[in-house]
């Protein structure tokens, strides 16, 4: 209860479709079991990218930003959009810097490379070793129930409005068993030259 | 204690000239030429390597050197200066970019991160600006998608631009670079840098075309260096880096899906000498 | 460095402590006595319109150990003979296997002797009752278990009824506990349950009308009980080796085998 990594409570999902990625959040943010606000977006958008961050709410803020200022120099110094791969690498490396004293987060990385085309996800555990998984990333206070969601409700090859209707379903179910998550959600759904973002009202206890 | 009294040495004269620096550019251009034309696929770097001993063993200096496995540098100047840029060139190629982002550094801000080396030299304590100047060269996978329908739709656009590829980090391919001790950096097609490069740069304006191939290159490369070289011309004579297609063969190990040999190496003294025979 | 602060779980937690309570006590042997361990696994029981089928994992853990392949948590309860024949209520117990042995010797002991003093074997109302007080008999020294009891009701409609440890219980449509009691949970709210499905074209924003939830045939549960369990096995060490299943159903006790990952 008192891990850094539970007071504040929060979920986050990315998972892979065809041709698209999706990426979702919860928007509680709490006190250990006091609701203090039921609209704090959990994800965050750096160009092409986009990353998802739970964890310690203050950490969370915190390296939101400093990716920000890190994206923003690498675009201004570099002229181009960073890839999500090459985001993923700058999120691994600056939490490392961190070793030992990491923020508290647990960040999921979403997009699709503007090179390549393919999708793209990828998650990390506060010290930044990174997760490429090629059907989902969870992470939060919710894990365990996103894990359980996911593994049963995903599969390959999902188009967008699947995708959206499968990301949903596992993350509002899983936060329905979660006591530190819920309280509405943000669902981006991320094709080659659309990205669609939908707000999922769900339980609201 | 060392750098509380370090005053910069590179302070402005009242004409408002950096003498300094126009000392360090006499340095260079006393200094052996060296030169850099770019082809559509690739880049080639020339020098001569003066021995002025026959006893010195040639083959265990080395005046052109590999950066990052896409980027090499060739000098014109002071040798021991341009070592300590190559060290850090190298050094800073990881810590600012490769341990960063897990991947080498474009030619450009590699180019700029060099250049800032030089600048620093200019406006600190304590320190002489360096005494060379830089070509680098090197070569981007660009980040723009390949689009196969674009291609198909023009296809007599296909021969105006060989590969489509014309260097820069968006649509990827070959640049060359000049840095000067100022810190000053200029993008070429063609150029040299050292005792002959004015010679030398009327001959490459002479010689140099649009469309060129490295082949063509390394072949223009030798006949500007055979204008100005003094000794003989053979494979200890004269250094040689190309930017070029991967090398796979350079790797070490096969069988490793999407793996990538350097684009830059070095010519063998054998390669040199069977682009001399065919001059 | 585990014991600083703890990392979030990129998998899911272990069911057992990092640190046993045992090996803080050294030389002194019994003041740091513990009588329990997690011997992990998973179970879940879903109930239909005239059938109830129980579930469970087949594996035994002790730590990252694995004592066996084959161990039931699924019991026959109060029918006749070894085998148990003729018994329509089966328990499932997961947690400390020794107590569930116990508990599972207990009840069926209950339900025999309640035949042989009424003539008629017990329901599973009855049943349900007597097992939340064998367990809460022992409140201040529980049975380690979460058990879940599976039959059919008076009308022939399926029945299920889950507990904590110390007897509190409640009937429920369907029950996950365990080791990937965390995991299975959330899946069966949604598919059983139908939890936040709505009815398409039903109205906008909070019009939208819930899909009510209906009894399940029984080919779709038990399709449902398989893709609980093999998604478990895949995210839970715990969890693996075999599922079996018990149908309950106006028949009799169904048992089904199948293999899960060993890994």
């Amino acid at each position: 209860m008192s891990s850094p990594f539970s007071i504040n409570g929060g979920a986050c999902v990315a998972m892979v479709g065809k041709d698209c990625v999706a990426i979702a959040c919860d928007l509680r943010l709490g006190l250990q079991a006091l609701t203090v606000s039921n609209n704090f977006p959990k994800i965050f958008n750096y160009g092409d990218v986009y990353l998802g961050l739970t964890g310690l709410a203050t950490d969370v803020s915190t390296v939101a930003e400093t990716m920000r200022y890190k994206v923003n120099m690498y675009r201004l110094r570099e002229e181009r959009q960073i890839s999500p791969q090459t985001m993923a690498n700058l999120v691994s490396s600056s939490l490392y810097e961190r070793r030992f004293g990491p923020w508290f987060v647990s960040p999921v990385i979403a997009g699709i490379n503007h090179t390549t085309g393919k999708p793209f996800i990828c998650g990390f555990d506060s010290i930044g070793c990174i997760d490429f998984a090629k059907d989902f990333i969870v992470s939060g206070t919710a894990s365990d129930q996103l894990f359980g969601t996911c593994e049963g409700l995903w599969e390959p090859d999902l188009g967008p409005e699947d995708l959206f209707e499968t990301v949903s379903q596992a993350l509002l179910n899983a936060v329905d068993r979660d006591a530190l998550s819920g309280w509405g959600a943000h669902v981006y759904i991320i094709e080659k030259d659309k990205v669609t973002k939908r707000l999922l009202k769900g339980r609201q206890d | 204690m060392a750098d509380r009294y370090s005053f910069s040495l590179t302070t402005f004269s009242p004409s408002g000239k950096l003498v300094q620096i126009e000392y360090a550019l006499n340095a260079v251009n006393q200094g052996v030429t060296s030169l850099g034309i770019k082809a559509t696929n690739g880049i080639v770097l020339a020098t001569e390597k003066k021995s002025s001993s026959p006893l010195i063993d040639a083959s265990s200096s080395s005046k052109v050197s590999l950066i990052t496995p896409n980027i090499g540098m060739v000098y014109s100047g002071m040798g021991p200066d341009y070592r300590v840029l190559v060290d850090k060139a190298r050094k800073v190629s990881h810590t600012g970019y490769k341990r960063i982002y897990n991947e080498y550094p474009p030619t450009r801000i590699l180019v700029q991160d060099v250049a800032r080396v030089m600048q620093e030299a200019t406006q600190s304590g304590g320190v002489r600006p360096y005494g060379v100047s830089l070509l680098i060269a090197g070569w981007d996978d660009g980040i723009e998608p390949e689009t196969a329908a674009e291609e198909a739709a023009a296809p007599d656009a296909e021969k105006k631009r060989a590969t489509g590829k014309t260097g820069g980090v968006l649509k990827g391919g070959p640049s060359l670079y000049q840095v000067d001790p100022s810190g000053s950096y200029f993008p070429w097609k063609a150029t040299a840098i050292g005792k002959s490069a004015t010679s030398a740069k009327t001959f490459l304006e002479k010689r140099y075309t649009e469309g060129l191939e490295l082949e063509d290159a390394v072949h223009i490369a030798l006949l500007t260096l055979k204008e100005t070289i003094e000794g003989e011309m053979n494979g200890d004579t004269v250094e040689i880096g190309i930017v070029g297609p991967p090398a796979d063969h350079l790797m070490g190990y096969e069988g490793v899906e999407g793996a990538q040999g350097p684009r830059f190496r070095k010519l063998s003294p054998q390669e040199i000498e069977d682009y001399l025979t065919n001059l | 460095m585990a014991s600083m602060y703890s990392m979030p779980s990129t998998t899911p937690g272990y069911s057992f402590p990092s640190t046993h309570p045992m090996t803080a006590s050294g030389p002194r042997q019994h003041a740091g006595f513990y009588p329990y361990t997690d011997n992990g696994g998973s179970t879940l029981g879903i109930s239909g319109k005239d059938f109830t089928i129980m579930a469970g994992d087949t594996r035994s853990t002790s730590g990252y150990n694995i004592n066996t392949r084959y161990e039931p948590k699924l019991f026959k309860i109060g029918g006749d003979g070894p085998k148990n024949e003729g018994a329509t209520i089966v328990l499932s117990v997961v947690g400390f296997a020794a107590d569930g042995h116990a508990l599972k010797e207990r009840l069926d002991t209950v339900a025999k002797m309640y035949k042989y003093q009424h003539g008629k074997p017990i329901s599973v109302a009855a049943c349900a009752q007597r097992l939340s007080h064998i367990l809460y008999d022992k409140r201040f020294f529980p049975f380690y278990v979460h058990a879940i009891l599976g039959g059919l009701d008076e009308n022939g409609v399926g029945a299920l009824y889950s507990y904590d440890p110390v007897g509190s219980y409640e009937r429920e449509q369907c029950r996950a506990a365990g080791a990937a009691s965390s995991l299975i949970m959330p899946f069966l709210d949604n598919q059983v349950n139908f939890k936040n499905q709505y009815i398409p074209g039903s109205g906008e924003g909070h019009a939208l009308q819930q899909r009510m939830p209906e009894p399940l045939p029984r080919h779709e549960v038990e399709e449902i009980v398989q893709d609980a369990f093999t998604s478990a096995v895949e995210r839970h060490i715990e969890v693996g080796d075999g599922l079996q299943m018990f149908v309950i159903t106006s028949n009799g006790i169904e048992e089904i085998y199948k293999d899960l990952k060993k890994d």
